[in-house]
């Protein structure tokens, strides 16, 4: 053990006890490197191109949403109910079947995308890398959606919303994206429930909501996911995992404690609970992904240790993001 | 089962309160090291499985304290040091003497005698039975217990590495004086010797020595002996020529073969002589050096075989001598007139004479010697010794008793350094008086009429009176007369004509000292200072080391340092050849028998064993995360 291992030993029950200052100083620090720079520029503007080509022929100004409404093309039947146009009766099928259904249109409009990035302290947990990646990948992906000329909006959440970018469109406007994801910074509890249910009442637009996380919420992972779903939202999960986390460094007798609720464990850490901790932490992973494709929430996890342009290309591919 | 270490009672308390300390310690939780980690909740499914398994864990624990317990109560009993009732007989006391003599600093084994001597000594060691108990002695020219009768190895070992050879002959029987001594009322005695043999005359050492009930046991060590030695080498200044010296050596071939040698005569440093001698098997060659000049202080002798070879034994290659010290003496002479006297003082140029009348004295100055020639007036506090020719009864040091004529020196004291090698005897003496000395004085000639020269101190000064007028006898024209003259002012300056150039090792040296100080310190040719007594003006040591040697003592107003060498100087120590048998006792002492490895029945060596394996267990589950 060196003499640095030493000091941190000595420091841990301080840096412990200042609890939340030491981690609103101490946790990730986003100028620590460039996120956006002009490496990370020239791939998206390569990514911009793949996802036009990848998809050609579905590129559109005009980008159809579930909404039903006067659009041209038909999406569906419903019953015939008091007061609707009789223009849209559909009298072939009452010729048929003697039944009064309504003709539904898809409604044009522009999609709008948002950008939901998770800024809890656990998000910044060791080195940031999972922050930095969620930043990416929110960076990345708003640039396609500037691309295509959707309504890009970006949040940072923990238990509440701490910051909002401003609706934005059009591809020059990536720098402000890039700004905003540069200023936020992790800290405070995961509250995704409560958090996702303001953004709902801030957002009366409904459209495509990628969450970004580690979904390490104390109140349970579903809470965000569902919210956004009972609010007719299209929930996309992009999944941070840092396979780290799963092969802890920890050894002997430990008192654990989670960085964001502060609360306590006692552990002995052999082989075999480290064994059981990886256990625990991929059954966790299936869990969410189990649920997303049971509610059919397009999922994607999105490996901190993967360059983030492979990460892109793997949600172009994963589908749900682009139509 | 008795306990032969601790008692039992101890040893219930020693248990009670250890194992209730590590009991509470271990029901007391250690302080865990905090580590943050990012989801909690995670660790907690871990836990719910973990806790559902708890009893099995508490078990675990048990089974640690358990470990631990055992672990105590092992060492425990091995505190005690129990031993079966019938393993309780007497066993052997033995006493090892190792020879420690220069002999065994012989290179004809690997790496030395002395080291082959105590890896011999180690395997006996190795071979104590349980109830066995040993002593360690070294025996060089004393007898030195190095460790107590005990059956501790440790100790032994200990003993063992204290061992070194010394300069020094072996005094074999001064050893097995002291090896009867220390076994005298012990049960089951042993002696055993471990030695080269080269003990001088094997048959004079059981002389006057009862043996019986003891057994002597031998351990030969060496295995050749080729060695040659300086065995004698002195050096002296002639009296009256102080700046020249003679050198007397002796070089001795300890082999049957010739053999040929170099011999380097070295003074104060730098070399004198370098010369080539030849010498026949077992030779002594005596060899002088006469009129030497140049050197000031020290001397030293050196051989080496002209073949460049080197013997087995290079202790006694090597030899040191030291001149006495040459000083300006400072000499009163209080007389009428005496030309004999006057021309006596004239041959020693290192004395300065002042010469005065009777009425001029006492004149100003310090003086180290005087001589009162016929007068005695009060002593002034300035005049050193005094040497008194024909004082006169009132005044003078010693009363006389009768007035005699025609006399002569019938007895006198040969080893007095005054007279010594003088021939007293041939004096004739026309007149003059036997003195009545006081009890304390030394009386060093007289005639059948009494005492006529007398030695001794009044008021803590040094005199000699001579009870006659040199000029009444022949003794002025006799060459005793300057040599009488010059010895007694050497005397009193304590520039002793019997001045020993080199001490020899292994006997008690007395070595003048400046009187009134009652310790000095010695420097050995090692480095080494030790503490030493100052005894009448002597400061007594038994040296160990061949060399030159620095003795301070601590003088107002400054400390006073004196040198002086020391040589081995032995031929019996430089006949290395060792021998195979020794007899003591009467008959040859048998090799050392029932010294086998493991044959210790200590239970406690067991406990502390088993006390090893169980705190290895211990570790091995501790970390193997078993037992926690």
């Amino acid at each position: 053990m060196g003499v640095l291992d030493l000091f941190k030993r000595a420091a841990a029950p301080v840096s412990r006890r200042l609890g939340p200052v030491s981690r609103r100083f101490g946790a990730h620090k986003p100028e620590k490197a460039d996120l956006f720079g002009d490496d990370f520029q020239k791939k998206l503007e390569t990514l911009a191109i793949v996802s036009r080509r990848v998809f050609a022929g579905r590129q559109r100004a005009e980008r159809r949403t579930k909404k039903k409404g006067s659009g041209i093309e038909f999406a569906d039947h419903r019953d015939y109910t008091a007061g609707d146009d009789f223009r849209s009766v559909d009298w072939n099928i009452y010729q048929r079947f003697g039944r009064l259904l309504v003709r539904l249109y898809e409604e044009e409009e522009d999609l709008s995308i948002y950008f939901i990035v998770d800024c809890s302290t656990s998000m910044g947990f060791g080195d940031g890398k999972k922050f930095d990646q969620a930043r990416r990948l929110a960076a990345a992906l708003a640039y396609v959606g500037l691309a295509n000329l959707d309504r890009v909006t970006i949040v940072a959440a923990t238990d509440e919303i701490v910051s909002r970018m401003p609706t934005t469109r059009g591809k020059g406007r990536i720098f402000k994206v890039f700004d905003f994801l540069r200023r936020i910074h992790c800290d405070g509890q995961t509250g995704l429930g409560d958090s996702l249910k303001t953004f709902v009442a801030q957002h009366k637009r409904r459209g495509l909501a990628v969450l970004i996380s580690d979904l390490y919420d104390p109140a349970g992972f579903e809470a965000g996911i569902n919210v956004l779903r009972y609010n007719k939202f299209e929930p996309y999960v992009l999944h941070i995992v840092d396979p780290a986390e799963a092969h802890p460094t920890l050894k002997g007798d430990v008192r654990i404690y989670d960085c964001e609720t502060g609360e306590e464990r006692e552990v002995t850490v052999t082989a075999k609970v480290l064994e059981r901790m990886e256990r625990a932490w991929n059954e966790y992973k299936d869990d969410i992904e189990r649920f997303c494709t049971k509610n059919q929430v397009p999922y994607f996890a999105a490996d901190v240790d993967v360059p983030f342009d492979e990460l892109v290309l793997g949600v172009f591919r994963r589908g749900g993001f682009l139509r | 089962m008795l306990f032969a270490g601790l008692p039992f009672a101890t040893l219930v308390t020693i248990a009670a309160v250890a194992g209730g300390l590590t009991t509470v310690f271990y029901i007391l939780k250690l302080r865990r090291r905090p580590v943050a980690v990012p989801f909690s909740r995670i660790w907690e499914r871990i836990l719910r499985d973990k806790e559902a398994t708890s009893w099995w864990s508490r078990l675990k624990r048990l089974l640690s304290l358990l470990l631990q317990l055992a672990l105590l109560s092992l060492l425990i009993l091995a505190l005690g040091d129990p031993r079966l009732a019938g393993s309780l007989v007497q066993g052997r006391n033995v006493v090892v003497l190792v020879d420690a003599s220069a002999s065994m600093k012989a290179r004809d084994v690997d790496p030395t005698r002395i080291d082959r001597a105590k890896a011999e000594v180690k395997k006996l060691v190795r071979g104590l039975g349980g109830t066995d108990r040993m002593l360690i002695a070294r025996m060089d020219a004393a007898v030195m217990p190095l460790s107590t009768m005990t059956g501790e190895m440790g100790d032994l070992d200990v003993a063992v590495d204290q061992l070194r050879a010394t300069d020094t002959r072996a005094d074999v029987k001064r050893g097995l004086r002291f090896a009867l001594d220390s076994l005298r009322g012990l049960s089951k005695p042993e002696i055993v010797l471990v030695s080269d043999g080269a003990v001088g005359d094997p048959k004079a050492l059981s002389e006057n020595l009862d043996f019986e009930g003891v057994e002597v046991r031998y351990v030969p060590v060496g295995k050749s002996g080729k060695n040659v030695a300086v065995t004698g080498f002195s050096v002296r200044r002639y009296p009256l020529d102080k700046a020249r010296y003679e050198v007397m050596l002796e070089v001795t071939n300890t082999n049957e073969e010739p053999v040929d040698v170099e011999l380097t005569l070295i003074g104060d440093g730098q070399i004198v002589d370098v010369s080539r001698l030849s010498l026949q098997g077992n030779e002594r060659l005596p060899r002088f050096y006469k009129d030497l000049a140049g050197a000031s202080r020290t001397l030293e002798a050196k051989i080496k075989l002209a073949t460049g070879e080197s013997d087995d034994l290079s202790a006694d290659d090597h030899a040191f001598a030291l001149m006495p010290e040459r000083r300006r003496a400072r000499v009163l002479v209080v007389t009428p007139g005496n030309t004999y006297l006057e021309a006596t003082l004239l041959l020693d140029e290192y004395l300065d004479v002042t010469s005065v009348s009777p009425a001029k004295y006492p004149p100003a100055g310090n003086f180290d010697v005087t001589v009162f020639d016929g007068v005695a007036p009060p002593v002034a506090p300035n005049t050193g010794g005094s040497l008194y020719l024909n004082p006169p009864d009132e005044g003078g040091p010693v009363k006389h008793a009768k007035a005699i004529t025609e006399f002569g020196f019938d007895v006198w004291d040969k080893k007095h350094p005054i007279v010594r090698w003088m021939s007293m005897g041939d004096i004739q003496v026309a007149k003059g008086f036997s003195f009545k000395p006081e009890k304390e004085d030394k009386v060093i000639g007289a005639s059948e009429a009494g005492p006529i020269l007398v030695a001794g101190r009044r008021s803590g000064r040094k005199f000699v009176a001579l009870g006659f007028d040199p000029r009444d006898s022949d003794f002025v024209l006799r060459v005793a007369w300057p040599l009488f003259v010059l010895n007694t002012i050497n005397d009193f300056i304590e520039e002793d004509t019997s001045y020993v150039s080199s001490y020899f090792t292994g006997e008690v040296w007395n070595i003048p000292a400046p009187s009134g100080a009652e310790v000095a310190t010695l420097k050995a040719p090692d480095g080494k200072t030790h503490q030493i007594p100052i005894k009448e003006g002597r400061a007594v040591y038994l040296g160990d080391q061949a060399g030159f040697y620095e003795l301070t003592v601590k003088t107002e107003p400054e400390a006073t340092t004196s040198m002086f060498a020391a040589n081995l100087s032995n031929i019996d120590e430089s006949r290395i050849k060792p021998s195979e048998t020794l007899e003591l006792g009467g008959k040859p002492a048998a090799l050392p028998s029932g010294f086998d490895p493991g044959m210790r029945r200590e239970i406690w060596l067991y406990l502390l064993l088993a006390a090893v394996i169980v705190s290895t267990i211990e570790w091995f589950t501790y970390h193997k995360r078993v037992t926690v």
